[in-house]
């Protein structure tokens, strides 16, 4: 008998359904996905949706009376995936065998490696992280996380940090373009004309979120 | 004649620019469109510095001593072409270790007297320019008595501070002890760490005589003394007070052809009066029927984003243009890329944290509107003047005339609405010393 794609464990089907039920709306169940990937490795989609809000090529399967939706393209990285849940241990997991830092393309994993490697343990003291969203015709298109985002110096991480050590390490690679939406952050690092040198922004990644919250 | 370079074909440029700067990426950005090799100067390590050493330096704007020794000691590595400060925190350590390295640079007397607004008015006066009466008090004295030293109308500022923060009208005795302790909170907030480091010109207080009329201000950029003015920026918002909060900008002038050459002379003997030779500087001048009068003139470049309301020739920055010029090169272009061209500082209306930031689509909409960046993110507290020194962001347009922009800026701004909360179990004074 073949594997289902994941595993939604009989303790989360409950929890799913219970939620589900709670939303009073006409949901045709939960859709899966990956948002991006942070200092912790993956990080996921997970939302109920009608009808009208399925991906109409979601890899669709049932687990408990469940429809769960997989979004296309992330099928193959959520392959193997088991989603449980506990309220000792904060809620729902996801435990996915796949690597968060693996890719196809050479340049792409060899400017993974300098990202994982030298760039992300690195800033990670100011709570920030990058991540490679691809690359394409010699350019390395990133977002940045955490302290990063907003950040009045995020210019300087960038142009005299990143794209330095990606360029000196992967040749091939010409520019390196930030993706971020850098109005959107919540606790930069430096915020610009914020002169406050007593700013202690919160260390590591943000904090986890429950999908539902 | 340029100096030779230190790096032969590619010069290198220290950038100083603080933690909290709104300018690194345009510089940045300036310096690699000219090829330039970059080291960026802040007062904090930066966390890839060990990627980068050349790239990186760590310095004390206060500890101008010590500072000028590290970039010295760093320039033994890593040689250095120009040194230019990219916001007010760094100039006059700009100016210091360029004299240091023998760089090309305006005089540090002239860079410290333009970031003091006593030593500016001083040294105006001194070379006769129209000046408003003015008086200088430490923030120890006793505002009543002070109150009974000034007429008025009258102003009280801080020596050092930008962006209109800490100025406020006073229109009797009464308004300025209020206005002479709100800025002395302010200050010593400041000072206990809540905000810039403790500086010299902190502990004072500048008040002076309330100029009526309209205000302007001009971006130029200084080449062995001779000024070339880039633009002057009609403020068609009136700034009567009690606060200075600054909004529209649009260039070029609409002002008679007359008043504009009186606004650049002015200008000009301001910068000599005050001995600034090299670099960029941004004048702001108030105009009445008795002609013009400068209100300061700081030697650096317009702040915050709103450099990118100024593109020359088919498009060059700003600050390529001061790079340029700083490196000795030809100046690309320093006609305007537009006909008008404008931003608008976008206002902090009350004191709270930022919830929700509506209709920035429909703002982004309007025709002539090029792009509105917010520069406080949603859930951040905001301030406003005379304690905050922040815009929650700026709004940019052009067109084919100045009225069309300014009329794009307003209808834009019409379209966005900012949700503010206030700050729980807080007043917005209390607000203002927390997080200004």
């Amino acid at each position: 008998m073949e594997q289902p794609l994941i595993e939604i464990t009989p303790a989360a089907q409950q929890k799913l359904l219970q939620l589900l039920a709670e939303k009073k709306q006409d949901l045709l169940g939960l859709l899966m996905g990956i948002k991006g990937r942070g200092p912790a490795g993956f990080e996921y989609v997970m939302r109920f949706v009608s009808a009208a809000d399925k991906p109409e090529d979601a890899v669709a399967l049932t687990a408990g009376g469940l429809n769960v939706f997989i979004e296309r393209q992330h099928a193959d990285s959520l392959k193997g995936a088991r989603v449980d849940f506990s309220p000792m241990r904060g809620g729902f997991s996801i435990d996915n065998p796949n690597p968060a830092w693996a890719w196809d393309d050479p340049v792409a994993q060899a400017v993974q490696d300098v990202l994982s490697g030298q760039i992300n343990p690195a800033i990670a003291a100011h709570g920030g992280w990058v991540q490679l969203l691809a690359v394409a015709e010699q350019v390395a298109y990133i977002e940045l996380g955490g302290g990063c985002v907003g950040c009045g110096l995020v210019d300087v991480t960038l142009k005299q940090g990143i794209e330095v050590a990606i360029k000196e390490a992967v040749p091939q690679i010409q520019a390196v373009v930030d993706r971020t939406d850098h109005a959107s952050g919540t606790n930069p690092y430096f915020q610009p004309d914020k002169a406050d040198p007593h700013h202690q922004p919160s260390k590591g990644g943000p904090a986890p979120q429950s999908p539902f919250g | 004649m340029p100096a030779p370079r230190a790096n032969g074909p590619i010069p290198r440029i220290l950038l100083l620019m603080a933690t909290h700067s709104y300018r690194a990426g345009a510089f940045l950005e300036a310096a690699t469109r000219l090829g330039l090799q970059v080291a960026v100067g802040s007062e904090e390590t930066h966390a890839l510095t060990h990627l980068n050493p050349a790239g990186h330096l760590e310095v004390d704007f206060h500890d101008l001593e010590g500072a000028t020794d590290r970039i010295v000691e760093f320039a033994a590595d890593h040689p250095l072409d120009a040194i230019v400060a990219t916001e007010d925190e760094g100039v006059v350590l700009a100016s210091m270790a360029s004299e240091a390295l023998k760089l090309t640079h305006s005089p540090l007397v002239g860079v410290k007297a333009a970031r003091d607004k006593y030593q500016t008015r001083r040294a105006l006066a001194a070379a006769g320019m129209r000046t408003p009466e003015f008086r200088r008090f430490s923030l120890d004295d006793d505002p009543e008595q002070a109150a009974r030293g000034v007429g008025y109308p009258c102003v009280v500022k801080p020596l050092a501070l930008a962006a209109s923060r800490g100025v406020m009208r006073a229109d009797d005795p009464e308004e300025f002890v209020s206005a002479f302790e709100r800025l002395r909170a302010l200050l010593r907030s400041l000072d206990a760490g809540d905000g810039l480091p403790a500086q010299a010109t902190g502990s004072q207080i500048l008040a002076e005589s309330f100029i009526p009329g309209f205000e302007v201000a001009v971006e130029g950029l200084l080449g062995a003394g001779d000024l070339t003015v880039l633009a002057i920026f009609d403020k068609p918002d009136p700034l009567d007070g009690p606060f200075f909060e600054e909004t529209i900008y649009v260039t070029p002038s609409r002002q008679p052809a007359a008043i504009q050459d009186e606004i650049v002379q002015t200008t000009r003997q301001a910068v000599s009066a005050l001995g600034l030779t090299e670099g960029p500087v941004h004048a702001e001048l108030r105009v009445n029927d008795q002609g013009a009068w400068i209100l300061e003139v700081a030697p650096r470049s317009i702040g915050g984003y709103c450099s990118r309301a100024l593109r020359f020739g088919s498009d060059t920055s700003l600050e390529e243009l001061i790079l340029q010029q700083a490196l000795g090169l030809t100046l690309t272009s320093t006609l305007p890329a537009t006909p008008a061209s404008g931003v608008m500082m976008i206002p902090i209306p009350r004191a709270g944290i930022l919830c929700e930031v509506r209709g920035m689509r429909e703002a982004n909409q309007v025709p002539g509107v090029e792009e509105i960046r917010m520069a406080i993110p949603v859930g951040q507290p905001v301030v406003p003047i005379p304690e905050g020194s922040q815009y929650l962001g700026f709004i940019f347009a052009r067109g084919d005339d100045p009225a069309g922009v300014e009329a794009a800026l307003r209808r834009a701004y019409g379209r966005l609405e900012f949700i503010i909360e206030p700050p729980e179990g807080e007043s917005s004074l209390q607000a203002g010393m927390v997080h200004g």
